[in-house]
């Protein structure tokens, strides 16, 4: 029986798939598709204090096997939260995490706060990447000194543990990483969306009235795969690998890099079985190459 | 609501890039309310990415049957699958249209919003009066209205612009004299933005229940990826697959 457990230090997961957020929902839009319990963590959609109504339309344009989104964090605001996560919690023994989300640091903080001390949440992921809803794509994983003054704040603020979730769209991400890392963060996650544009040639204009969005699917695997690699090798924290992850082979990669778990992401979107599907091909491919546990192929990679 | 995969029975060009494509899909055919849709991915692999969304024509036996007109990519990809191919569906989705009974019911239909209401039709004749407009670009399209005949409308009015077939105008001609005329009680219709935007118009003070099901691009189909967020009056948003894709006219917030 392959060993699919895995520790991050502060939480042991069953396996090594989370889903991302906002590509997720607040899993129980999943029920009908798939055994929730059969995946390692289910990562809320990022929330904000109070309600938003997300960026105006189109949302979504699609590019050659990727997606395009301006989607704006959509959603209920975190005292709307609050009985969603407490519904969740009685379909599923999975580990419920809060993706926290904030327009200033004020508002990061005041997130973190309320949902460090709801029951139902296992632990936090801090987004300071998402790309649409600053100007011009700009967010705080940017930038390594607001990284760190916010990580710092967040992190002594708040008892449990918190992944904080980087940015592709910086130079040197191992960097922004390892800055983390020194502010207190428990986890790093990465990658969120690479900033893309698409453009609307008959208008001649931007497609997105946001001008840029935020890229997924499985296009951005490889670019995904190399940040994620530079990252295990800069930091000490578990890295959790994030990026067109569409299989079980893929998982694998991230993992063999140096990944301690991975997220699905826009793979949930097109095919909503596709978690719990990726889990059971992570079995048989360990099986077919004779992996005894992902604790052993974490970071095994050689190089010739 | 499942997730399955499904044989292509038949896909066979109309004409003007219209196709009717029937599929092997016996768990979804029962579940199937009117006005409700699936996502179906347009061939193998991960280029088009996203499955693609469309109305139910009719669901009967093991059959579901879809009608698709070809737009981009995904469509185009779609009309060279051939029978024998396996698909991946996901359904049936959306709320559809309400129940009704001993209702007297103006369906309206433009294009390829043929779809949902000639499933609608067909069930809903059963226990209400129906009168079912249906305006259409091409002969292509009009081959459709022949279904019409087989089950048991009250009334069937076709509309061409150019008058080739049925009425030279648009469905919207004289609609709310017929409304009053015939004590319509509810209308139904599907179509282009810009007709359900007309009826939205002519319909806003009429009495009766007014429900438009609408299109829209979208990415998932189940309510997960915000992309086909449709404006109301009341300024929110509405998901148009896992919310609608049926609201009422009147609650719409159209664009100028």
């Amino acid at each position: 029986m392959a060993g699919l457990e895995v520790d991050l230090g502060f939480i042991q997961l069953k396996n090594p798939v989370m889903t991302a957020s906002g590509t997720f929902g607040y899993g129980e839009e999943f029920a009908p598709f798939m055994n929730l319990d059969d995946v390692g963590a289910i990562i809320m959609k990022g929330v904000y204090m109070t309600p938003r109504q997300g960026n105006p339309p189109p949302r979504i344009y699609e590019t050659a096997a990727g997606l395009l989104n301006s989607i704006g964090l959509a959603g209920p605001g975190a005292e709307g939260l609050k009985p969603v996560l407490k519904r969740v919690a009685g379909l599923t023994s999975t580990p419920l995490v809060v993706n926290v989300c904030g327009r200033d640091d004020d508002e990061y903080f005041r997130v973190a706060e309320v949902f460090d001390d709801c029951p139902e949440v296992s632990f936090l992921e801090l987004n300071i990447s998402c790309p649409n809803v600053r100007n011009n794509g700009r967010c705080p994983a940017q930038d390594g000194d607001h990284t760190a003054r916010l990580v710092s704040r967040i992190c002594k603020g708040v008892k449990k543990g918190v992944m904080v979730k980087l940015s592709p769209n910086v130079a040197d991400v191992a960097e922004i990483a390892y800055i983390a890392q020194e502010s207190g963060a428990s986890s790093i996650s990465l990658v969120n969306t690479f900033l893309g544009m698409a453009v609307d040639l008959e208008r001649r204009v931007p497609t997105f009235k946001n001008m840029v969005a935020g890229l997924s699917g499985p296009a951005i695997k490889p670019l995904a795969l190399r940040l994620v690699w530079e990252v295990c090798r800069r930091v000490k924290i578990p890295v959790v690998g994030i990026g067109g992850i569409m299989s079980g082979k893929d998982v694998l990669e991230f993992i063999m890099v140096g990944a301690s778990a991975i997220q699905t992401g826009t793979v949930n979107m097109v095919e909503p079985g596709a978690s719990s599907r990726i889990v059971r091909e992570i079995k048989e491919e360990m099986v077919h190459y004779g992996i005894t546990s992902i604790q052993e192929l974490k970071g095994s990679m050689t190089h010739e | 609501m499942i997730e399955c995969q499904v044989a292509v029975l038949e896909n066979r060009h109309l004409g003007d890039g219209f196709f009717l494509l029937d599929v092997a899909a016996p768990e979804i055919v029962g579940e199937t309310h009117p006005g409700q849709f699936v996502m179906l991915s347009t061939g193998p692999g991960y280029d088009p990415l996203l499955k693609r969304p469309f109305g139910i024509l009719d669901a009967q036996g093991d059959t579901l049957s879809l009608l698709y007109e070809v737009v981009g990519r995904g469509t185009r990809q779609l009309s060279e699958v051939v029978p024998g191919r396996v698909l991946d569906l996901v359904g049936p989705l959306g709320n559809g249209f309400p129940e009704l009974s001993d209702k007297r019911i103006l369906m309206v239909a433009g294009g390829r919003g043929f779809a949902p209401l000639f499933l609608s039709a067909r069930l809903m004749a059963q226990n209400n009066e129906v009168i079912f407009r249906y305006g259409a670009r091409s002969q292509a399209q009009l081959k459709l209205a022949d279904w019409l005949d087989e089950i048991g409308l009250q009334t069937v009015e076709l509309f061409t612009e150019d008058g080739s077939v049925g009425q030279k105008g648009r469905v919207d001609d004289g609609l709310t004299d017929l409304i009053k005329k015939q004590s319509v009680e509810v209308t139904l219709s599907c179509g282009p933005d810009a007709m359900l935007k007309t009826l939205a118009r002519l319909l806003s003070g009429v009495d009766g229940l007014h429900y438009g099901s609408f299109e829209a691009l979208m990415g998932c189909g189940i309510g997960i990826c915000h992309s086909c967020a449709l404006a109301m009056k009341d300024g929110t948003y509405r998901k148009v697959c896992s919310d609608g894709p049926v609201f009422p006219l009147g609650a719409v917030a159209w664009p100028d």
